[in-house]
């Protein structure tokens, strides 16, 4: 990698519910144009993690700097505005809605027709039809409805949509809990070009094949701490799993 | 299967309430002695007025993923509103304009705001304190039937102002204003569902509620939008059953909900949210209507009318899983 060009820095990020700690102080740094898998046994904090960084939930202390400014966002759409969005699977599109529709929601063009704003199905299809070509993702037609297409044409979709807005830091939870092996890998494939584009992005998965497979780094998170902050390319499969399961904590703030 | 028998198929299916309808008066055409006339075509959506109307709302918030039973009784409410105020026997005050077509906009803007009074209340519950949509409703349903019967004492209005009945006499091609207005209706809010951003945002909520959210559309307005939009029209379709009856009576339009519901769901509305296109459900109005006629023209007691609209009913939600199972197939 060139030079670390940091998009998202967490410090010190706690969060309690009552007497519980939930995060014991999270810091680690996820680069522009970095993939970074984050992984964890369940419980480990993972989601609460995702959720203070995507809006959804307030840090009880500790503070995060998003390109090099404090960032804290109060909702989901504070985050989205910014550019940090997490993609669930499905929870982000109509499915009763054409692609088209879903490309632009809440976004739609408009012209005028005798003074009323109506929704200019055209330019918007073109528009679509461009992001997706360059995109290198094809689906048969733009008019059809999500619920028809795959789960991986719809990850497709939700990802093309996110570059295409600006998106910044993506957050993608179990992005291939619901896909086949070749959709698996497009999806992978899809990963990298996102990536290569200098937006950075944060997967959380329990597999370790696709961490390793599509990963620059790998953070461990275990009982709320940073267990583990490596480069792919300096571990192992076993290593991180050790990491997750608590056998050692050699590797713990080695990088970043 | 080929694009072009594809296409032709999820054509049928798009617009199935209207091939049912022209079968249905094609059938009735051949078989009940004297209902092949231009006066009973006419007469069918003529009677469908009121209905017509009522279903736009009512198909307004179920295809926002909600529900609304209050628009009946709304109808009712806004019907007596009129009925007291511009009618001059009964209870009816008789109420004078100068000038005295004042009285056609004034019963028409009052009877609308009525009625999105009750659904701005109804839509600030549901959607501001999240209470669910078939309570809050229901309660409306009764608590609006409530002041019905209060504000009329339980009599009658009669004799509605001239000024204003002459919107149900005055026919233009053969068909009674109130009819054209009900088109109108359904002509403008196709339009307001198919291309606008507000029709397409409503869609997309009945769909999938938290994706609008996180997509930034303003959901809760929106959503009280439709409530108020509901409410509204339910008011004018209140205001073409006081024309109509010309007057008010305390148990005006009872009923009225369960026939909007059948015309709804008939026209191609899923009750789960996110489906379903106006056009449709104006042929299921009419389809609604066209059996009622056949009904009266061979002299069958009226009381069959409600089994078969229930039965319709049935047939349609079989319908709605039948088209279900065939799209699936043809994705």
């Amino acid at each position: 990698m060139t030079a670390f060009e940091p998009l998202l820095v967490l410090d010190d990020i706690r969060k309690n519910y009552g007497a519980i700690e939930a995060l014991k102080g999270i810091s680690f740094a996820i680069g522009k144009g970095e993939v970074v898998a984050l992984l964890g046994d369940n419980g480990a904090g993972k989601s609460t993690l995702v959720k203070i960084i995507s809006g959804g939930l307030e840090p009880t202390s500790g503070r995060m700097l998003f390109e090099g400014r404090e960032w804290l966002a109060k909702s989901p759409s504070e985050a989205k505005a910014a550019g940090i969005e997490t993609v669930y699977q499905d929870l982000s599109l109509a499915t009763n809605v054409d692609v088209v529709a879903n490309f632009f929601m809440g976004r739609e063009l408009t012209r005028r027709i005798l003074g009323i704003p109506v929704l200019d199905e055209k330019a918007m299809e073109d528009v679509v039809a461009k992001a997706l070509a360059n995109a290198g993702t094809r689906i048969p037609s733009l008019r059809t409805k999500v619920e028809h297409l795959s789960g991986g044409q719809r990850q497709a979709i939700e990802l093309n949509r996110f570059v295409h807005w600006g998106g910044k830091l993506v957050l993608l939870d179990e992005p291939f809990a619901a896909l086949g092996v070749e959709q698996t890998r497009r999806g992978l494939d899809m990963i990298r070009a996102v990536a290569s584009q200098g937006i950075g992005v944060v997967i959380i998965t329990h597999i370790m094949q696709q961490a390793f497979q599509v990963a620059d780094r790998m953070v461990v998170i275990r009982q709320g701490v940073v267990a583990g902050d490596v480069a792919t390319k300096d571990t192992s499969p076993d290593a991180v799993i050790r990491m997750i399961t608590g056998e050692t904590l050699a590797a713990a703030g080695a990088a970043g | 299967m080929n694009p072009q028998t594809r296409r032709t198929l999820e054509f049928i299916l798009d617009n199935l309430a209207w091939f049912m309808l022209l079968f249905v008066l094609a059938a009735f055409s051949l078989l009940v002695p004297n209902y092949f006339q231009p006066g009973i075509f006419a007469n069918i959506v003529e009677a469908s007025s009121v209905l017509g109307v009522m279903s736009i709302g009512l198909a307004l918030v179920i295809i926002a993923g909600h529900m609304d039973l209050s628009v009946e009784s709304v109808a009712a409410l806004s019907a007596m509103t009129v009925g007291i105020i511009f009618c001059s026997a009964g209870i009816g005050r008789g109420v004078e304009l100068q000038p005295d077509w004042l009285a056609t906009p004034v019963s028409l803007v009052l009877a609308i705001l009525v009625g999105g009074a009750v659904g701005a209340i109804n839509g600030v519950l549901i959607v501001k304190l999240k209470m669910n949509a078939f309570i809050v409703t229901l309660a409306s349903y009764i608590w609006v039937r409530g002041i019905v019967l209060a504000i009329s004492g339980g009599s009658s209005a009669q004799d509605l102002a001239p000024a204003i009945r002459w919107f149900g006499i005055t026919r233009l091609l053969g068909l009674p204003l109130t009819a054209w207005l009900a088109i109108l209706c359904f002509v403008a809010f196709s339009f307001v569902m198919a291309r606008t951003r507000f029709g397409r945002h409503l869609i997309i909520i009945g769909g999938n509620e938290n994706a609008a959210f996180r997509a930034g559309i303003k959901v809760d307005r929106i959503l009280i939008s439709a409530f108020v939009l509901a409410g509204s029209i339910a008011g004018l379709a209140g205001w073409l059953l006081a024309i109509r009856t010309s007057g008010a009576t305390a148990n005006l339009g009872i009923g009225l909900l369960f026939n909007a519901f059948a015309a709804v769901v008939i026209g191609g509305v899923s009750l789960k949210g996110g489906v379903g296109a106006l056009p449709g459900v104006y042929a299921g109005v009419l389809l609604l209507s066209s059996i009622n006629t056949a009904i009266n023209l061979m002299g069958l007691p009226a009381t069959f009318t409600q089994l078969i609209h229930g039965l319709l009913v049935l047939a349609a939600v079989l319908l709605d899983a039948f088209k279900l199972q065939l799209r699936q197939k043809l994705a």
